[in-house]
C-alpha cells in the first residue's frame, strides 16, 4: 500500500485501480518471463526477423489505443466539467419540478426569510452569501459570419443582483486586471448612444467570442486568443464591455457572460429569478438546508439541491456518449484481435519446426504457451504505449459539447477540455494488453498441441 | 475464368487466415458504417428537400422560443397583408407541454414531453409521417381525426409507450412541469409508425388552450405561460424565393415585435443546434473513421504479406510456366479484393438488417434527434470500403510478389 500511495504521488494522475490493473499486468509479465523459463531471447529474435509483420500488427493497437486514449479523454473532460462545477456546501434552489435552470422560474423575490436562516454563511461584511440569478439563454447574431456558416449562436448568459456576491458564492476569481461590475452596471459609450452593458465572461466563451471579431477587431485586440478587458460584443441589439475574464477553465461558468440581473432580465423578458444559490459552511449543512427547503419551506414549494448533486445530474449526455464510446471500443478491439490471430497463426506456422526444438529441447508445453502469448503481448504492449503517447497529444484540446440532466430538456453549452490522465493511459493500455492477450492466446494454445514429432516433419 | 478459378482456389486454400481477415474486416466495417450512418443522418436534416421547402418561425433572442398563441393565426397566412404579399403552402404551430405521471418521482419513465398541435397536420406538416404506405397514412388519418374530436387524445410513439408502461386506450394524468397548475389528463388514441417518432407524443393544442382559459376563470389570473405558450411555428414554402419573401412579410410586420421573430430555413436552424456537437462530429468524421480505416487495412496487409511470403515458391513457378508479373499482381489484388469486397457488403447488409429491423434504429441521443436509422447507401459503403481497404492493403504485397526474382527463389530452395 506503501508502494502505491508512494507511486501516487509521482503520478498524481493515476487512481489506486487504475495502478493496480496496468502494476499486475507488468508483474505478470514479469514473472512469466523470469520464473516461467520462457526463451525469451527466441521471442525477441522472432520479432525482429518478422519486423515488418510486427511492426504492422503494432500499428494496429497503436491506432486502437490513440483513438480511444481520445475518446476517453473527451468524456474525462465532461465528467470533470460536471463534477467541478459545484461548490460542496452549496445549495442551489429551482422551482418546484424543475431540474434545470433554463426552464425554472422562481415565483418570490423576497430573501429575507433565506438570509436569516442560520446555516447560511455571512461574508466579512456580514452579507449573507445568498445569489439570486436569473439564466438566459440568448441567441447572438453573428454578424461576420461567413456564408454557408452560422448566423448566430446560443450564449449563456447569467443575470446576477450583485456580483461580487456571486462571485463568493460560487467561489469564482478573475485574471489579473479585471474588476466585477458593480452600481448600475453599466458603461457610457464612447461613442454616445446607448451605454454599455458591462460583462464578466467566462474564458472559454471568451475564445468563442474573439473567433467572432472582423479582422481588423482582431488586428487592434490586445489579447489576440480570446476577449480581454475593455473588448466589446454584442447581444440582442446592444453592446457588452468586458470587466473581467473569470478563471473558469474547467467549470461549466467557462461557457457563461455574467451581467446585472435587472439590466438583462428586462432585457429577455425574464424578469423573475431562475434560482438561488446559498452558501453553507459544509456539504453535511447543506443536505440538511436542501432537505429543510423541500420540505418546510414556507415561501414557495421548491426543488432545492446541493449544487455538487445538481452538475453531477447533468451527466447524462456524458453517459450517453460513455455508452457509444464503450460499444465502438469494444467493436473495434474484436477487429484488432481478429488481426493479431491472424499474425499469430501465421507466425506458429511458419515456426512449427521451431516449436518442436523447444520441445525437444525440454521446453514444457505451458511454456511453449506463454512464450508465443508473451510475443503477441509484448507487441501489444509496444503499440498501445505508442497509441497513449499519441493520444496524449490530445490532453489540453478544447472542444464544444453540451451536458443534460436525465429526465431531459435544457442543458447546457459547455467549453470543455480533454483529459488525459493516469486512469485515461491505464484503460488505453489494458485495452491494448486485453487484445494482445486475446489476440495470442488461441494460437499460442495451437502451439503448445503441437506434438514435437509432428512439428519437426 | 481459369485465372479466377486460381484466385478463388487460392482464397480457400488456408481457410483459417481467409476466415479471421473475414471477420476484422466485417467488424470493422460494422463500426464505419454505423459511424457514417449517423453523419449521414445528421446531413439529411440539413439538405432540405428542395421542391417542399421548410422554415421555422421563433422568439429572436432567446430560447427556449416562447411565443403568444395568438401569432399564430397571422403567421399560418405569411403575415401577407398587401397585395403582391404571398402566402405559405402549409404551416402548423408547435407547443410544448410537459409532465409526469408520477408527481414525486420525476424519470425517464415517467416523464412525457408532447407537441401540443392541430392534429390534422400530422399528416401533411410531419416528415416522414407525409409519406407513409397507405395503411399506416389511413390509420394514422384515423387517429388524427379522433383527436380533432377528442381534445383529451394523444397519440404516443411505441418506445416512450413502453417506457410508461401503458396501452392504447389507457388513460393517464400528467402533472405538468413547463405549466404548473395545469395538471391534464389524456387517452392515449393511437400509436406512431415504427421509426422517427417512437419517443414521440402529440396532442390536441386546442386542449392546451381551453385549460389555459379555464385557468385563467378559475383563479382570476392568467397562467404566466398563457402569453408565451407557442414555442415553434412551421411554414412550408415551395422555393427559397418564396422564403425570402414570407420572411420578409414577418420580419416586416409590426405584429410580431414583442417579441420579436426570427425566420430560417429549417437547415440553418438545425445547424445552429447542432453547433455545440461540432467538434464531436468533426472527432467522428476525421478521428474515429479514418483510424478505423486504417486499421482495417493493416489487418488486410498484413494477412496478404504473410500470405505473400509463404508463396514465394509458388508465384516462381508461376513466372516460369509464363505467368507475366501484371499476372501476378492481378492474383494477389484480386485474392484481397474478393475478400474485402464480400466481407464489406455481408457486414453492411448484416449492420443494416440488425439496426434497421432488429434494434430498430440506433438510440444515439443526439440532441432533440431521435433514432438514426442505416440507410440503404452503406451496402454500397460497406462494399467499396472493404475493396478500397484490401486494395489499399495488398497494393505493397502484391508488388512484393510480381517482383519475386525465380532464381534467387529457387537458390533458396535447392
Amino acid at each position: 500500500m506503501t508502494t502505491i500511495v508512494a507511486a501516487e504521488s509521482l503520478l498524481p494522475g493515476f487512481s489506486t485501480p487504475a495502478m493496480i490493473a496496468v502494476g499486475s499486468a507488468v508483474l505478470v509479465i514479469v514473472l512469466l518471463a523470469v520464473f516461467g523459463k520462457i526463451p525469451i531471447g527466441y521471442n525477441l529474435n522472432n520479432l525482429r526477423v518478422r519486423w515488418r509483420t510486427t511492426l504492422m500488427t503494432a500499428l494496429a493497437f497503436t491506432l486502437v489505443t490513440g483513438v480511444l486514449t481520445v475518446m476517453l479523454a473527451f468524456l474525462n473532460g465532461m465528467f470533470a466539467l460536471t463534477s467541478e462545477s459545484g461548490q460542496p456546501g452549496n445549495v442551489i434552489i429551482l422551482a418546484e419540478g424543475m431540474t434545470d435552470e433554463t426552464f425554472s422560474t422562481l415565483q418570490f423575490n423576497e430573501l429575507s426569510d433565506l438570509e436569516r436562516l442560520p446555516e447560511v454563511v455571512r461574508n466579512g461584511a456580514g452579507q449573507a452569501l445568498v445569489s439570486k440569478e436569473t439564466y438566459i439563454i440568448a441567441n447572438q447574431e453573428i454578424h461576420v459570419a461567413s456564408p454557408g456558416k452560422r448566423q448566430r449562436r446560443f450564449l449563456q448568459m447569467r443575470g446576477v443582483d450583485d456580483a461580487v456576491l456571486t462571485a463568493q458564492v460560487h467561489a469564482a476569481t478573475l485574471h489579473d486586471g479585471g474588476r466585477w461590475f458593480t452600481g448600475s452596471g453599466v458603461q457610457e459609450s464612447p461613442g454616445g448612444g446607448l451605454s454599455l452593458i458591462e460583462a464578466v465572461i467566462g474564458e472559454g466563451i471568451a475564445r468563442e467570442l474573439a473567433k467572432d471579431r472582423s479582422g481588423e477587431a482582431a488586428a487592434k485586440a490586445q489579447n489576440s486568443e480570446r476577449l480581454d478587458v475593455g473588448d466589446t460584443f454584442e447581444v440582442i441589439e446592444r453592446t457588452f464591455v468586458v470587466t473581467g475574464v473569470m478563471k473558469s477553465a474547467g467549470t461549466t461558468f467557462d461557457s457563461e457572460v455574467w451581467c446585472t440581473q435587472s439590466l438583462v432580465g428586462p432585457l429577455f423578458g425574464k424578469e423573475r429569478f431562475s434560482s438561488m444559490v446559498v452558501r453553507t459552511p459544509s456539504a453535511e449543512t447543506a443536505q440538511k438546508l436542501k432537505n429543510y427547503l423541500n420540505n418546510e419551506f414556507k415561501a414557495e414549494a421548491v426543488n432545492a439541491q446541493v449544487e455538487t448533486e445538481y452538475f453531477a445530474g447533468l451527466s447524462e449526455s456524458t453517459r450517453v456518449f460513455l455508452i457509444a464510446v464503450t460499444f465502438l471500443t469494444v467493436v473495434i478491439a474484436v477487429g484488432g484481435i481478429f488481426g493479431v490471430m491472424n499474425t499469430m497463426f501465421a507466425a506458429i506456422s511458419q515456426r512449427s519446426q521451431d516449436v518442436g526444438v523447444l520441445r525437444l529441447l525440454g521446453f514444457k508445453r505451458r511454456q511453449v504457451l506463454v512464450s508465443f502469448l508473451l510475443e503477441s503481448l509484448l507487441i501489444a504492449v509496444i503499440g498501445g504505449a505508442v497509441g497513449c503517447g499519441l493520444g496524449f497529444l490530445a490532453d489540453g484540446w478544447q472542444a464544444n459539447s453540451i451536458v443534460t440532466g436525465s429526465a431531459g430538456g435544457g442543458g447546457k453549452f459547455v467549453v470543455l477540455r480533454l483529459i488525459v490522465d493516469g486512469n485515461v493511459l491505464a484503460t488505453g493500455m489494458v485495452l491494448s494488453v486485453s487484445m494482445g492477450f486475446l489476440g495470442g492466446l488461441l494460437p499460442s494454445l495451437n502451439a503448445m498441441r503441437l506434438s514435437p514429432l509432428a512439428a519437426l516433419r | 475464368m481459369k485465372f479466377m478459378l486460381l484466385v478463388l482456389q487460392n482464397v480457400r486454400r488456408n481457410k483459417l487466415r481467409t476466415t479471421l481477415t473475414c471477420l476484422g474486416t466485417m467488424v470493422l466495417v460494422v463500426v464505419v458504417t454505423l459511424v457514417w450512418s449517423v453523419l449521414t443522418n445528421l446531413q439529411a436534416q440539413l439538405d432540405q428537400d428542395k421542391s417542399k421547402m421548410k422554415a421555422i418561425v421563433t422568439e429572436r433572442w432567446r430560447i427556449p422560443s416562447q411565443m403568444p398563441y395568438a401569432y399564430a393565426r397571422g403567421l399560418s397566412e405569411g403575415a401577407a397583408r398587401k397585395e403582391g404579399d404571398i402566402r405559405p403552402e402549409d404551416s402548423m404551430s408547435w407547443s410544448f407541454y410537459g409532465g409526469s405521471t408520477d408527481p414525486e418521482k420525476r424519470t425517464r419513465e415517467s416523464m412525457l414531453f408532447a407537441i401540443a398541435m392541430e392534429p390534422r397536420k400530422m399528416t401533411t406538416m410531419l416528415d416522414e409521417l407525409d409519406d407513409l404506405p397507405d395503411s399506416q397514412a389511413q390509420e394514422l388519418k384515423r387517429v388524427a381525426d379522433a383527436m380533432e374530436k377528442n381534445v383529451q387524445a394523444i397519440i404516443v410513439g411505441k418506445d416512450r409507450l413502453a417506457a410508461l408502461k401503458r396501452r392504447v386506450g389507457d388513460r393517464f394524468k400528467l402533472t405538468s412541469i413547463n405549466y404548473k397548475g395545469i395538471d391534464l389528463e389524456f387517452e392515449i388514441l393511437g400509436v406512431f409508425p415504427p421509426g422517427r417518432y417512437d419517443q414521440s407524443a402529440i396532442m390536441n393544442i386546442e386542449y392546451l388552450n381551453r385549460s389555459l382559459e379555464k385557468y385563467e376563470r378559475e383563479t382570476g389570473r392568467k397562467h404566466v405561460q398563457a402569453d408565451r405558450s407557442m414555442n415553434l411555428f412551421w411554414l412550408v414554402v415551395p422555393d427559397t424565393a418564396a422564403f425570402n419573401k414570407i420572411s420578409g412579410q414577418i420580419m416586416e410586420s409590426p405584429d410580431y415585435k414583442a417579441p420579436a421573430v426570427r425566420v430560417e430555413t429549417l437547415a440553418a436552424g438545425v445547424a445552429t443546434f447542432m453547433e455545440p456537437l461540432k467538434d464531436i462530429l468533426w472527432g467522428m468524421r476525421w478521428l474515429l473513421a479514418p483510424a478505423v480505416l486504417a486499421t482495417l487495412s493493416l489487418v488486410i496487409a498484413n494477412a496478404i504479406s504473410i500470405s505473400v511470403r509463404e508463396r514465394y515458391t509458388e508465384f516462381a513457378v508461376l513466372k516460369v510456366l509464363g505467368y507475366k508479373p501484371w499476372q501476378i499482381l492481378t492474383i494477389v489484388l484480386c485474392e484481397a479484393l474478393i475478400i474485402g469486397t464480400l466481407s464489406g457488403l455481408l457486414s453492411a447488409a448484416l449492420t443494416w438488417l440488425v439496426v434497421n429491423h432488429v434494434v430498430g434504429g440506433l438510440p444515439v441521443q443526439l440532441g432533440f434527434f431521435g433514432k438514426f436509422y442505416v440507410p440503404a447507401a452503406a451496402f454500397w459503403w460497406g462494399t467499396a470500403v472493404g475493396a478500397g481497404t484490401a486494395l489499399v492493403g495488398s497494393l505493397l504485397p502484391a508488388w512484393t510478389a510480381c517482383r519475386v526474382r525465380v532464381a534467387q527463389v529457387f537458390a533458396r530452395v535447392a
